[in-house]
């Protein structure tokens, strides 16, 4: 399996602060890659770094696609989705006075087009690209599990909801890697599990997807690999169950002595 | 397509069609007078204005303190043109759009990296910029003296052996603003029903989430504010050829602020909402031009009311009159948190 994203030897500072401090793996072409951590470690603003959001102080982040390897690290966030890399937010961030459907279309946007004088003056090519946008969109909903629901306001879908929604706005974009930062997060376990069935789903259309969680049970029951950091360093790496019984990683989440006690 | 059968229409398109044949037909209403034709030009010509600023606090969410600035770069385009190279209007219009634009893509590209507040203060101090430029570049614009005399419009068809049409009086004004108005309202339902629209509404909502669905904030930011300012722009072209003379201090902050007014008071981001809000102040603002002296108070008493007006609907009503509609069904969940609407004209000037 050849990497689709490289992440070498970044670090990221805020102030004193060191965020990310040397870390270094790679996520492989159509895998489920979890990535853990206690509270603080670091995790999403490895997210923000691969998104643009944030710029990495220091390191490079390659990403491999249609044939081409090309370093994101520093690029800006519309250049680094139209790239093909999508994200979730950890506090859902939708676009709350719009439509599900709406919120869709918008993610269609790094794929279309049309501007001012198209949407004026409606011609051809605009009116392709509306009735494309508006076909992928309920396609998108549909596979995420809202069929029907289009036309509901956003903000007044209900907490999971919200969650599939923003997974099918990130879709939307048609990327090849799929960053998702904590979707179970405050979901039953009813609503988790049919989490797990949707990222499956999602890897199954060959979109690699990179995950945040701190549910262990959606971490174990849907990840191939587990990288865990901790104080913005890499500490473990390798198949969730060796993960789990890795001392460092218990000690990391537990405190020292507990390694010992397990 | 063409399927415009009565019965096939929902009620909103029936009440539309029923509120533009009584637009249409209301100057032959026997007790209507010309001062009452002015004022609704002046009525239309607001709401051109308030739909071009919409774009702005309104599609975008950012508060845009110096619309009038585009308003005067119009308006001096089009008296200017008039006035030294006799152009008609018709060709007026596109040029004032597109030099409206040009000015907004000048001032936004640099400004439009600023958030909130800050970009709020460039806009204002823009347009106070303008209103110097105007009072002080006499070579240009005769200064506080004024543009006297600029040409009506007229429909001039001698060139194809026709007649040449000039407009007298309020009457043809009234009607050309009225298809100013429609084709105002036409665009902006256009764009908000866009991929462009959709990207403004996602910066509106989020731009955090808008960066990361692939959009470029600053270059969306850019053509909203060329666009509103194009439409500031015509407003000010069609101001200049309806009342024949411009001087500076027809495009103090104040107009601005009125502006803003309108959109807040009639909801933000609702093309009806902001229509509805030109009507109401600008009518408003006659009917106190009247009712003060009666009561013994100066005129200029009509912008405290204003003022009392604005604080009331914050208090009560901080979406406005007619909210986008995704705020007005909050509203009837009892959900909306009055801090999370956005109330830009909190804004004291």
């Amino acid at each position: 399996m050849t990497p689709i994203l490289e992440i070498k030897k970044l670090y990221k500072s805020f102030g004193g602060l060191l965020a990310l401090n040397n870390i270094s793996f790679n996520i492989n072409r159509g895998e489920i890659i979890g990535l853990v951590g206690p509270n603080g470690a670091g995790k999403t603003t490895l997210f923000n770094c691969v998104a643009g959001i944030e710029r990495p102080t220091e390191g490079q982040i390659l990403f491999a696609n249609r044939g081409r390897t090309i370093s994101i690290s520093g690029k800006k966030p519309e250049a680094v989705t139209a790239l093909g890399i999508a994200r979730t937010f950890q506090n859902i961030r939708l676009f709350d006075n719009l439509t599900v459907v709406d919120n869709v279309k918008i993610g269609r946007h790094c794929r279309t087009r049309s501007l001012f004088f198209g949407a004026v003056i409606r011609n051809k090519f605009q009116q392709a690209e509306e009735k494309e946008i508006a076909e992928s969109a309920n396609q998108f909903l549909e596979f995420a599990g809202l069929k029907g629901r289009g036309e509901e306001i956003a903000s007044s879908m209900p907490y999971g909801d919200q969650r599939r929604l923003e997974i099918a706005r990130a879709l939307a974009t048609e990327p090849c890697l799929l960053m998702l930062d904590e979707p179970a997060a405050g979901m039953n376990p009813q609503e988790s599990r049919d989490l797990m069935d949707l990222i499956r789903r999602i890897r199954n259309k060959g979109i690699t997807v990179l995950l945040i969680e701190h549910d262990m049970k959606v971490v174990m029951g849907v990840c191939e690999r587990v990288v865990v950091i901790n104080h913005g360093e890499w500490l473990a790496e390798g198949e969730p169950q060796d993960v789990q019984n890795n001392p460092k990683v218990i000690e990391a989440y537990l405190g020292t002595g507990a390694a010992g006690a397990a | 397509m063409g399927n415009l059968k009565l019965q096939n229409l929902t009620r909103g398109a029936k009440i539309r069609i029923g509120l533009l044949i009584l637009t249409l037909i209301l100057p032959f209403f026997p007790f209507v007078t010309d001062y009452m034709l002015h004022i609704a030009i002046l009525i239309f010509l607001y709401m051109i204005l308030a739909l071009g600023l919409n774009i702005v606090p309104g599609f975008n969410g950012l508060l845009d303190l110096g619309y009038v600035g585009f308003y005067g770069i119009g308006a001096y385009t089009s008296g200017l043109l008039t006035y030294h190279f006799g152009l008609s209007y018709w060709v007026i219009i596109p040029l004032a759009f597109i030099n409206g634009a040009f000015w907004g893509i000048l001032l936004g590209a640099p400004t439009l990296r600023l958030t909130g507040d800050y970009f709020a203060i460039v806009t204002f101090g823009f347009s106070e910029l303008v209103v110097l430029f105007l009072t002080n570049e006499i070579w240009l614009t005769r200064g506080p003296l004024g543009l006297p005399g600029i040409d009506v419009v007229s429909i001039d068809l001698t060139l194809f052996g026709g007649p040449k049409w000039e407009f007298v009086g309020e009457l043809p004004y009234y009607y050309l603003a009225i298809v100013m108005v429609l084709v105002t309202v036409f665009v902006m339902y256009r764009i908000q029903d866009s991929r462009l629209g959709r990207a403004w509404f996602a910066i509106r909502d989020d731009e955090v989430a808008a960066v990361s669905c692939g959009i470029n904030l600053l270059g969306y930011k850019v053509i909203a504010f060329a666009i509103s300012a194009a439409f500031g722009a015509v407003g000010g072209s069609f101001f200049a050829r309806w009342v024949t003379f411009l001087s500076p201090d027809m495009f103090k902050f104040w107009e601005s602020f009125l502006i803003l007014c309108m959109i807040v008071l009639g909801g933000m981001g609702n093309i009806w909402g902001v229509m509805i809000g030109a009507l109401v102040l600008v009518s408003l603002s006659e009917v106190l031009r009247e009712l003060l002296p009666l009561l013994g108070l100066p005129v200029g008493v009509r912008f405290l009311a204003f003022g009392l007006i604005m604080v009331l609907m914050m208090r009560y009503r901080p979406a406005g009159m007619m909210p986008i509609p995704a705020v007005a069904a909050k509203m009837r969940a009892g959900r909306v948190k009055r801090k999370k609407v956005k109330a830009t004209v909190s804004m004291k000037q």
